[in-house]
């Protein structure tokens, strides 16, 4: 990882958002959903409001099933935590067309910015660990050439993206959630 | 549930077009486990919240699903059923293997299992209790829900103690 200042989640969102252009997206609950929301909301986005920990659960069982499009997950180190066994799964079962971004701020931002241990325990590293590639990346430059990179790559690849607390919030997603359902299942038949 | 039963079910599921077999294994439900396995079309997660997880992706991609899964796990489940499979209306059908069903059943499951038909009922979730003699009837009940796109669940009760 190279040194350099961290971006902020809603900025490093924005990059990836418009790097990675119609791709599907599975976004996590709290600020990582809402910053996409805002930043770039388009049909192929999955908004999970709720189930804490689940989207890269949803990832693993869109990309079994839709093997000529590629997903990407949004998460966050707090929701990987709730759901650390679906590293396993997801090392065990292999879709190579799934991209796990993390974006790691150690804290539970949404609800107060509480601490996560993801500062003492490296995310990339249990990755790997579970046989997954992974990726570290600190800066805008290195961010976009690792997205780069991972269009030449077969998945399941994950990109643990470390950024900075911000008191930046974004508006909550205003769309039903069954509404959020039809326009995503409508976009992968495209 | 006698094993044939178990078996029977698993096969008459997936000749009606269930696709997808996952969650996390229940005694109760053994044989039903062990065809699917037979037939490489189970996969087990590391909890239920995972399984149900998976689950919805697949049926995001009109693959229809099965989770499997201890009434213990129910339990564990809540919060993904109201807040994910329940919120965004995901077909899906549950499996539940019912302990604590019989009154001396192990300590560990005697509370869960007796408000078990509580906690479903309060979720609102519908089920039928499935049995030997009702299960082809409980099945086609189930798959019918999930073509209209609603959740639903089938309980198999735990009728011995080992």
């Amino acid at each position: 990882m190279s040194k350099g200042i961290l971006l902020i989640r809603k900025e490093a969102i924005k990059i990836v958002a418009e790097k990675i252009s119609d791709n599907p997206i599975i976004a996590a609950n709290g600020y990582l959903s809402r910053d996409l929301y805002e930043v770039c909301d388009k049909p192929s986005n999955f908004y999970m409001i709720g189930s804490m920990g689940l989207a890269s659960s949803i990832g693993l069982g869109l990309a079994l099933k839709n093997r000529k499009k590629t997903f990407y997950i949004f998460d966050g180190d707090g929701n990987l935590l709730m759901n650390l066994g679906s590293l396993i799964t997801i090392g065990v079962h292999k879709p190579k067309n799934l991209i796990h971004i993390v974006f790691d701020n150690s804290s539970h931002e949404s609800t107060g910015g509480q601490p996560t241990e993801s500062k003492n325990i490296q995310l990339d590293s249990v990755a790997r660990s579970a046989k997954i590639k992974t990726f570290k990346v600190g800066t805008k430059s290195d961010l976009i050439k690792k997205l780069e990179k991972t269009k030449k790559l077969t998945g399941p690849i994950l990109i643990l993206v470390k950024i900075s607390k911000s008191k930046k919030t974004s508006k909550r997603v205003n769309i039903e959630p069954t509404k959020i359902k039809l326009r995503f299942m409508e976009s992968l038949r495209n | 549930m006698k094993p044939n039963i178990q078996k029977r079910i698993f096969d008459y599921l997936i000749k009606n077009k269930i696709q997808n077999f996952l969650g996390v294994p229940d005694s109760t439900l053994k044989y039903f486990i062990e065809q699917g396995l037979k037939k490489n079309k189970i996969l087990i997660t590391t909890r239920e919240e995972e399984a149900i997880g998976i689950a919805v992706g697949m049926a995001l991609s009109q693959s229809p699903s099965l989770v499997f899964m201890q009434n213990a796990g129910f339990a564990n489940s809540i919060s993904t059923i109201t807040s994910l499979v329940q919120l965004y209306e995901i077909p899906l059908i549950f499996l539940i293997g019912w302990r604590g069903y019989l009154k001396n059943d192990a300590p560990e499951h005697v509370k869960i299992g007796k408000v078990q038909p509580k906690l479903i009922e309060i979720l609102d979730l519908d089920y039928k209790i499935i049995t030997e003699k009702n299960w082809k009837v409980s099945c086609n009940w189930a798959l019918k829900k999930i073509q209209n796109q609603k959740p639903c669940a089938l309980i198999v009760k735990r009728d011995f103690v080992d």
